[in-house]
């Protein structure tokens, strides 16, 4: 019986031209990492190797080279200890499920990602060969919900589903000595008869003081082991964190440096860059639901173009922190509910020049929207892009001047939760499409090169087709996680 | 069948009922009555991560400010902001983050006069002939009885010092202009003693028109209601404790937090805080890099949160009335006096944003 393709999750390409590389295309499906050849599509590496037979590779690859054997033993003891209990005898798989996000590091040799489910940073080396190699696993303490890159390239920025954001150095110095637990009045309760008066907190003050003595000292939070600072905060659950970059206006003015942060209350916030970000410079608001995307084009710095499960795309002068224009997503899509899953920037290259796109995909919806951007800085649609199932992710193919996009083969189209009734003969994992353009016009078809034919046909790993629903909820839970964050109503 | 809601709640609601029925019709001839504690007591922790059914402005250039303070609207109908509501006169500029049942309101609504910006502090006596300015000072509380237990503690005030003006005006001019006076003296004293009785007998400059309370979660919202650099003044007085470390994350003084009032506030403006925990002092001390901290890790951070703050001296503290009104008029600080508690205050100047870098 036929098996269902894990599909791609994440999907990055690699321009490696600057370094006299081939140019590499980076994919995430299931629990594992993927590399392709641009040109040719050939599969390159796998990570991690074999995980599902053996039991090594997970623990034993997450270690990085880079640490000092004493440090290494150490954390590996207490990585072991962790998870022991909850790992039981029979799976000795990886403990994620998938690898929900990742980026490519600016001079393209180093890529990041997240693993889900022990919110681990991993960092790998890209090689020559377009091999992977794992430099170092840092984990979390909440799951990430966003990561990417400072302008310099130098510092990983990660947004995590407790609403804080940590900056972390992309390559480690080595690790950071676990500090001692500090004896901070350990078991001494904080409360005294003169904060707390009811009958009943004084005899639970009372019996904290007999007990406390006696109690084991509770567990410190642990310290991460590695360098890091918590950089922002907000009081809801961080969507989206980008970097920007704005060059001044003038020879003379800098280039200013942004960090800026979406979450599910409606915020965008705009603060300075690090080392600065506790500076606020401006909210963005306007959406009137949660913000899933944010996307700052490279090529037109002071526009961003937000989303979220309001219906609707703002393109905001961000800066001044004022709406330029708002488009309507109902209109474009014929679809109730809609949310924005991905808003991304291309830039590909033609014979003529470079064509700028803003792509947009909607949780769910086997349709890519497409816009430029107008010289007053408004969005103008342009064609839409459909597919055969549903957008997960795309990647511009700058080199090739075309756009390759993630699509899934399991559902059905325009469904996030409706499995297809069986796998298809040939599962179409990757489309790719070219551009061309007329003044003013932007025409997107079907792009037939090897490098797509070659991926679809290789496939990821199997998904079985004959998962039980609760399964099969747990897959549709990793692909698409934006309808579980509209606001329940409740009385207070 | 469905049981009848207990005794209790009953009685609570048959008064709420009541009062908010009084409070519509004007109260008639009947004397003007400040609601009672009792009726409006609520569970002292909320959850402020939870989604309360909120309702908050898309940003501070929809925020309907003039049903609050229907006093300081703008003359002008065709001024309105972005929602359509008519505007204010004059901009909201002091806020009380968690104003509670409305202590810190009622001690600070006379005390504000327009020369109180930033660091030097004179009482309405001072002015003298000037025209006396007031702060418009909302206070934001995010449980919704005690919210009511405001509202309805705000308009009765205001009915009764709608009389007084009424009645002193009917009778004698002068007599009035010399009770504004009077009543000026006795802000922090008499007045709060009449007060507590139930009715009040002196007028009050700014009648309570410039205090409201207006139910928000500001550790979610605060800069949907305040713009960049709007506010000279934010209080935090006797915050939720949150005694339990895994609640810490609850507590609305923490570094990322301080990131958004300093937003909030204009350089030189002033953040207040007071607790009667004192491992809560040293939490905020804590989370603006300042001070004490017994492990010496206050230090260890160049730049941070504190590039944005200073913290304000004892001395400076000690001549400025609203320090004296946050230790003494709040429900809390009265509370804390009657157990004996102590009170720790710390008081925060928001500095220049620092160059960039």
């Amino acid at each position: 019986m036929a098996s269902f393709q894990h599909p791609f999750q994440c999907l990055e390409y690699v321009n490696r031209q600057a370094n006299g590389q081939q140019d590499v295309l980076v994919a995430s499906a299931g629990r594992k990492l993927y590399t392709y050849s641009a040109a040719t599509g050939q599969r390159l590496d796998v990570w991690p190797q074999d995980v599902d037979s053996s039991e090594s590779a997970a623990t034993a690859s997450t270690e990085g080279q880079t640490i000092p054997e004493e440090s290494k033993n150490a954390t590996e003891e207490q990585s072991e200890q962790k998870k022991a209990p909850k790992k039981s005898a029979k799976t000795k798989a990886p403990v994620w499920t998938n690898i929900p996000l990742m980026v490519v590091s600016r001079d393209s040799k180093h890529v990041a990602v997240v693993t889900s489910e022990d919110k681990c940073i991993r960092v790998f080396s890209l090689s020559e060969e377009g091999k992977l190699q794992q430099l170092s696993s840092r984990t979390m303490p909440k799951r990430p919900s966003s990561l990417t890159l400072t302008p310099d390239g130098q510092t990983l920025l990660c947004g995590d589903k407790f609403g804080d954001a940590y900056s972390l150095p992309l390559i480690p110095e080595g690790y950071v000595k676990r500090a001692e637990p500090k004896p901070r009045n350990v078991g001494i309760p904080a409360a005294t008869p003169l904060t707390v008066h009811t009958k009943r907190n004084l005899e639970t003050l009372e019996q904290q003081k007999r007990t406390a003595p006696n109690k084991p000292a509770p567990e410190e939070k642990e310290a991460l082991n590695f360098e890091h600072q918590a950089i922002l905060g907000h009081v809801s659950v961080l969507l989206d964190l980008i970097s920007a970059s704005v060059p001044g206006d003038s020879p003379d003015s800098p280039t200013r440096n942004y960090v800026l942060t979406a979450d599910r209350d409606e915020h965008i916030r705009v603060s300075r860059g690090v080392p600065q970000v506790h500076v606020i410079e401006q909210y963005c608001l306007g959406h009137t639901s949660f913000v899933s995307k944010l996307c700052i084009p490279s090529w037109a710095p002071k526009v961003l173009v937000s989303g979220g499960g309001d219906g609707y795309l703002i393109v905001w002068n961000w800066r001044a922190g004022q709406i330029i224009q708002k488009i309507s997503l109902n209109k474009a899509v014929q679809a109730q509910d809609v949310i924005v899953r991905g808003i991304w920037e291309v830039s590909l290259q033609q014979t003529a020049g470079p064509v700028n796109a803003i792509l947009v995909a909607l949780e769910g919806c086997p349709e890519l929207l497409s816009f430029t951007i107008e010289g007053d800085n408004t969005l103008k649609p342009q064609g839409t892009i459909q597919l055969s199932g549903n957008v997960l992710d795309v990647t511009g193919i700058t080199s090739k001047g075309t756009i390759s996009v993630s699509v899934d083969t399991v559902r059905e189209a325009s469904s996030t939760e409706m499995w297809k009734s069986s796998p298809s003969a040939s599962q179409t994992l990757i489309e790719s499409f070219q551009v061309s353009s007329s003044p003013g016009t932007l025409t997107w078809s079907p792009a037939d090169d090897s490098m797509t034919t070659e991926i679809n046909a290789a496939g990821t790993t199997d998904l079985p087709a004959s998962l039980d629903g609760k399964d099969k909820k747990t897959f549709d839970d990793c692909l698409y996680t934006l309808g579980n964050l509209r606001k329940m109503k409740f009385d207070d | 069948m469905t049981t009848p809601p207990p005794v209790k709640r009953q009685r609570r609601e048959e008064y709420r009922r009541e009062l908010a029925a009084q409070q519509a019709s004007g109260h008639g001839d009947a004397e003007v009555k400040l609601p009672q504690k009792k009726f409006f007591r609520q569970r002292a922790h909320a959850n402020p991560f939870s989604d309360h059914q909120l309702e908050y402005p898309l940003s501070p250039a929809h925020m309907d400010w003039s049903s609050h303070y229907p006093a300081f609207v703008d003359a002008d109908p065709s001024k309105t902001n972005l929602a359509g509501a008519r505007k204010l006169t004059k901009d909201v500029e002091v806020v009380d983050i968690g104003c509670g049942f409305g202590g810190l309101l009622i001690g600070l609504a006379p005390l504000l006069p327009e020369t109180l910006m930033v660091g030097k502090y004179y009482s309405v006596q001072d002015l003298g002939s000037h025209e006396t300015y007031t702060y418009i000072i909302p206070g934001m509380e995010i449980r919704i009885s005690v919210l009511e237990y405001v509202t309805s503690r705000i308009q009765a005030l205001r009915a009764q010092q709608h009389r007084l003006k009424a009645a002193a005006a009917s009778q004698n001019p002068e007599a009035a202009t010399a009770e504004v006076n009077k009543a000026a003296e006795e802000t922090n004293g008499g007045a709060q003693q009449a007060e507590d009785a139930g009715t009040m007998t002196s007028i009050i400059p700014g009648n309570y028109e410039n205090v409201a309370g207006i139910r928000s979660n500001t550790m979610k919202f605060l800069t949907n209601f305040f713009g960049h650099h709007q506010l000279s003044k934010i209080f935090i007085c006797f915050p939720d404790p949150h005694f339990k470390a895994r609640k810490h994350k609850a507590r609305i003084v923490s570094e990322s937090l301080n990131a958004e009032y300093a937003y909030v506030l204009r350089p030189g403006g002033l953040l207040y805080t007071i607790t009667d925990v004192e491992e809560y002092h040293y939490w905020v001390l804590r989370h603006f890099q300042y001070g004490t901290d017994e492990d010496g890790e206050a230090e260890r951070k160049v730049g941070g949160i504190k590039d944005l703050w200073e913290r304000v001296s004892d001395e400076e503290l000690e001549a400025d009335p609203c320090v004296q009104v946050m230790k003494f008029e709040t429900e809390e600080s009265k509370k804390v006096t009657r157990n004996g508690g102590n009170k720790y205050v710390a008081v925060f100047r928001r500095k220049p944003d620092p160059a960039w870098v």
